[in-house]
């Protein structure tokens, strides 16, 4: 918005964005709308919207401005009228925002994420409506970098919530740079689960009309509506093609992309099912299908906040540990380097990782040990530096991903005492291992 | 003249111009891809697909022509060239900053034609979505207003100029999938915008030449088929704007518009016939139960897979639908372009030839019944799957409305047959399309900016003295200004010792005179007629042998040296053209003349004739 000179001189004038004004500059004379201002843009120019639709930003000083009529403000976008059909399974939609549901914003100019209502996105996808019996709820609308575990828990809360209503399944929109955590998150917090839960969001705003959104919505409410998995899960595109979207076990996905569609990519493990937008649905083998027995799902959402990842690097510091001991932190997820390393040896003694970890165990936190390569296991006993960290007490966490660890141990940790927390790190609990590696299961 | 453009007057004719042309960058204007693309390098080149949907601009409307196309629901297959795309032509990566150059060639150009311009530039995003942009919409942004250019002693108003991407060259296409290459998405462009007050359709072509000439003598410009399209906006009195897109040859500029005008003049004649008649358009209604037995093949198809025919009836207009409108296309063609729209084929309508498509008399007489059709009304049915079949229907019934009304605002394109005609592409966008690009930021237009391009602006008058210090004759510099190889012709001057006049006989006379006995000049490379020029400065070849490897080179691109070499080009040095003549004189005492001759007939591609007269003398 304006503020400032132009702000100040536009109040003068009565002059809202929205108003059909009149600018005299240079001997020219221009008519159009006056658009909200970015604050990327100039301060000293007013954006103009022409008859032609073009914007065009014109220098406030040399001009002279007058209003011309009064304009609606700041238009409202189509919103969906849905009538629900009562014969169709009843899906609920849990709307937290992020790009799947972002248009422009008037303060940066850039996309401000969650900005469209739900309404506003069934308007532009109104096959979802004919798939399933949407339910929306909306418990905030967030960017997912700003989301931490009490959203998780949340949200956790909306799902269970959801179905022990009666829904069939549910679907979790959100941004997708932390998508990864929520659905790890839902992931050891849903007890009991015996429906398919799918968070799903979009990297291209729906704003647009190439946007992934739509076919990544419709494909999750599928997935929803029609599946027979009782598990938690991502569903985005499969490839850079509209054609189908993949299904990937909650804690075995991660973004790999920062941009592009296919960002999300089943790790040290296979999807658990592709399907099209028109609900033809392939599924792998070794998932949870959904059982004939009611059960009352609960959600055990406690969540300790005390727990950092640490990445290990070439000539990195090990006193971060102390730091984060210092600051009373329980539990730590090392993203060491290949099998498992950690400096231990190195011509700088003070950057061996070993006294620290040491330390950190003997105040009673939990380390865990994961690999930055993300693909493959660590191992304790391949090589003696390997030993050496082994013996510790540090835990090596098999395949499963740094993030999905770290989500792990913060709900270990809430939920039970630190001897069985520390137990089960390693062991699987919701799909975060895969004992069984396949050849293929590489670069998916 | 001027009973030529009294006439237009009367009709109340108006045309505008809208001139796109490719900037000849470095890179892409929203990314690092290069934009000298010769050809498909891969092979097989990766492709992904994608579908497309209209959603509501930023005043919170979704465009007519957007929703129009999405109603397709068509699919659309990129091919992904590696060499001339990056993450960003294919939508998976957000734009970079603004290309710097094309910034300022659009600067430069939009001082040439004394335009405002703006303070900030601002990127918009204009809703695109018959996919030839894989984001479904293009990048533009508004560089310049009011400006002027004189064209013949009139002033011609030139209101915008944009700077934006260049989209998808389409490969192939049917009903249901678009296939696109990626090689050229994103190459800058300039939209130069006309006022829409042309006088006639040859001052159109006029003006068009006109700015096209001055970019083209910038230098800044990429040429060849393609790299300039014009769109032609015309109306006349009582009709409607309809905006032509995509004309590629300048020459036809007129031709197109003329057809237009005809177009709509025969469509206000029809009009004003319903009217006078009462017709109108009735409900469409489900006539498949006619054609349950039916042999006619093409409804057939469709009621085996258990598709749907429907029709209307249209109240007095028999014998309107098989009228012509232009050359080959009927007020039955152009209903039936609107209902292909819906992934359907076309209408049947009874102006036409029933039992060509084998439907029988009494099928006909079933129609007319279930339609209650009187003697002076007319019928259009159309086949296909249950939705498509009632989609392409209304779409059809909407367009024979519109008859009754007037002419439609509509987007055509011309039909590629040598008739200059065109045909219906979708309705006429309006300023709903309009989205500020939120992945780039806006542009400070600096006063330094400004100035550097007024340094660089192309200036057609001050073009022309610096060709006519040269060659020195008003018809070539006129014919050098409208050549493509202007440029080609400015740098040769330059490197070689060749006289100007000479050069420009070559690549103007030379190329019309080959082009005349069938020879494809215009293939020939910029580099090799360098070559060319570089053996000639040398005194490798002679004037002569230039027609000989211009007719090599027309037929095949080769090195020019091979050429010289395969085909015994090369000059005679003086030593043994010396020798030569001397060998000659022994023959047989003869006149110069005759010496000159002799050798001339046996050598004339081999021996300069003026070294060969300074030496006998």
């Amino acid at each position: 918005m304006y503020s400032g000179e132009i702000g100040k001189k536009l109040k003068e004038l009565g002059i809202n964005p929205g108003d059909k004004i009149k600018v005299e500059y240079d001997n020219v004379e221009i008519e159009g709308e006056l658009m909200p201002k970015t604050e990327f843009g100039s301060p000293d120019t007013i954006i103009v919207k022409l008859k032609n639709g073009y914007n065009v930003g014109i220098g406030f000083k040399n001009s002279r401005i007058t209003k011309v009529s009064s304009g609606k403000g700041i238009p409202e976008f189509p919103k969906a009228s849905m009538k629900p059909d009562p014969k169709l399974p009843k899906v609920s939609l849990i709307y937290t925002g992020g790009t799947i549901g972002s248009k422009i914003d008037y303060k940066t100019g850039g996309v401000e994420e969650s900005k469209m209502s739900p309404e506003e996105l069934l308007y532009i996808v109104p096959e979802l409506s004919k798939i399933a019996r949407i339910v929306i709820r909306n418990p905030f609308s967030i960017p997912s970098e700003e989301m931490s575990h009490s959203e998780w828990k949340t949200i956790a809360n909306e799902v269970a919530k959801e179905l022990n209503d009666g829904a069939r399944g549910v679907v979790v929109t959100m941004g997708t740079d932390t998508m990864h955590y929520l659905s790890s998150a839902l992931s050891f917090m849903l007890n009991n689960l015996n429906a398919p839960v799918v968070v799903t969001g979009a990297q291209r705003s729906s704003d647009r009309g190439s946007s992934d959104a739509f076919v990544n919505l419709i494909c999750s409410v599928q997935i929803a509506a029609k599946s027979n998995i009782a598990e938690v899960g991502v569903c985005m595109h499969a490839t850079s093609s509209d054609d189908q979207c993949h299904f990937i076990k909650g804690t075995k996905v991660r973004k790999m992309h920062s941009s592009r569609r296919d960002a999300f990519r089943p790790i040290n493990d296979r999807a658990i099912a592709h399907v099209t937008k028109e609900g033809e649905i392939k599924y792998a083998e070794n998932y949870s299908k959904i059982s004939s027995k009611k059960t009352k799902l609960s959600a055990k959402t406690d969540f300790d906040s005390k727990i950092a990842i640490v990445k290990v690097f070439p000539g990195s510091d090990p006193t971060i540990l102390d730091f984060y001991i210092d600051k009373g932190y329980d539990g730590f997820i090392i993203e060491a380097t290949g099998l498992g390393h950690v400096p231990t040896n190195p011509s700088k003694k003070e950057y061996s990782w070993i006294p620290s970890i040491k330390k950190a165990i003997a105040k009673g936190a939990i380390v865990g040990i994961t690999t930055q390569t993300l693909y493959g296991r660590v191992n304790p006993n391949v090589y003696t530096n390997l030993r050496i960290v082994s013996g510790t007490g540090a835990i090596y966490c098999e395949d499963m991903l740094p993030e999905t660890a770290f989500v792990k141990l913060g709900w270990l940790l809430a939920n039970y005492d630190k001897k069985k927390a520390k137990e089960l790190l390693n062991k699987n609990l919701a799909g975060e291992i895969n004992e069984r590696i396949n050849y293929d299961e590489f670069l998916l | 003249m001027s009973e030529y453009h009294d006439y237009y007057k009367k009709i109340g004719f108006m045309c505008g111009l809208e001139i796109h042309q490719r900037l000849a960058t470095a890179e892409k204007l929203f990314c690092k891809c290069p934009t000298n693309i010769i050809e498909m390098v891969e092979k097989e080149p990766m492709s992904a697909h994608r579908y497309q949907r209209a959603v509501a601009g930023e005043m919170g409307l979704v465009d007519v022509s957007a929703a129009f196309e999405q109603q397709k629901q068509k699919r659309f297959l990129y091919k992904i060239p590696n060499s001339y795309s990056c993450l960003v032509e294919i939508d998976e990566e957000p734009p970079h900053e603004m290309n710097r150059e094309a910034f300022m060639i659009a600067l430069s150009f939009a001082k040439a034609m004394e335009m405002r311009i703006v303070d900030e530039i601002q990127p918009m995003r204009k809703a695109v979505v018959d996919g030839s942009d894989p984001s479904a919409f293009q990048r533009t942004a508004m560089v310049g207003f009011d400006g002027k250019i004189k064209v013949n002693e009139t002033v011609v108003n030139i209101p915008s100029m944009f700077l934006e991407e260049e989209s998808c060259g389409i490969e192939s296409g049917n009903s249901i999938e678009t296939t696109y290459s990626l090689n050229r998405m994103g190459v800058p462009l300039v939209e130069i915008d006309t006022d829409p007050y042309i006088r006639s359709p040859k001052d159109a072509k006029e003006i068009a030449l006109y700015i096209g000439t001055l970019m083209r003598i910038s230098g800044f410009v990429q040429r060849g088929i393609g790299s300039v399209r014009q769109d032609v906006n015309v109306s006349i009195k009582d009709g409607a704007r309809v905006e032509i897109k995509g004309l590629q040859e300048i020459e036809s500029v007129d031709k197109f518009i003329d057809n237009e005008v005809k177009r709509q003049q025969e469509l206000l004649k029809i009009r004003d016939q319903l009217k006078k008649s009462g017709a109108s358009v009735t409900e469409i209604v489900d006539v498949t139960d006619v054609f349950t037995r039916t042999k006619a093949q093409i409804i057939r198809n469709q009621v085996d897979k258990k598709g749907v025919v429907m029709g209307f009836r249209l109240k007095g207009f028999k014998g309107f639908l098989g009228k012509e409108i232009s050359e080959k296309r009927r007020l039955g063609t152009e209903i039936s372009d609107y209902a292909k729209a819906a992934n359907i084929k076309g209408i049947i309508h009874s102006d036409e030839d029933l039992l060509k498509y084998g439907i029988t008399p009494n099928e006909v007489a079933q129609l007319s019944k279930k339609l209650s059709l009187g003697p002076n009304d007319a019928f259009i049915i159309v086949a296909g799957s249950q939705s498509d079949a009632r989609n392409a229907a209304v779409l059809a019934k909407g367009r024979a409305e519109q008859a009754i009304i007037s002419v439609p605002l509509e987007t055509r394109g011309a039909v590629t047959d040598g008739t200059f005609t065109t045909r219906f592409l979708r309705p006429l966008p309006g300023g709903s399309r309009m989205y500020p690009e939120t992945d780039a930021r806006p542009i400070l237009v600096t006063k330094d900016a400004v100035k550097e391009a007024e340094s660089n602006s192309p200036n057609l008058e001050k073009e022309k003295a610096f060709l006519m210090k040269h060659v020195k004759n008003n018809d070539v510099v006129d014919q050098l200004i409208r050549s493509t190889r202007l440029q080609l012709f400015k740098s040769l001057m330059g490197d070689t010792s060749a006289d100007p006049q000479f050069i420009a006989n070559v690549i103007l006379q030379k190329f019309t005179e080959l082009k005349r006995y069938g020879f494809d000049v215009e293939s020939i490379s910029d580099e090799r007629l360098v070559e060319m020029f570089d053996l000639y400065k040398n005194k490798r070849i002679t004037k002569q042998a230039i027609d000989e490897i211009l007719k090599s080179l027309a037929k095949m691109d080769q090195s020019v040296n091979e050429i010289v070499k395969k085909e015994h080009l090369e000059r005679m040095t003086d030593l043994n053209l010396k020798k030569l003549i001397e060998k000659e004189k022994k023959e047989g005492k003869v006149s110069k003349e005759e010496l000159r001759n002799r050798i001339m007939s046996k050598y004339r591609l081999n021996v300069d004739g003026s070294e060969l007269n300074s030496l006998i003398i």
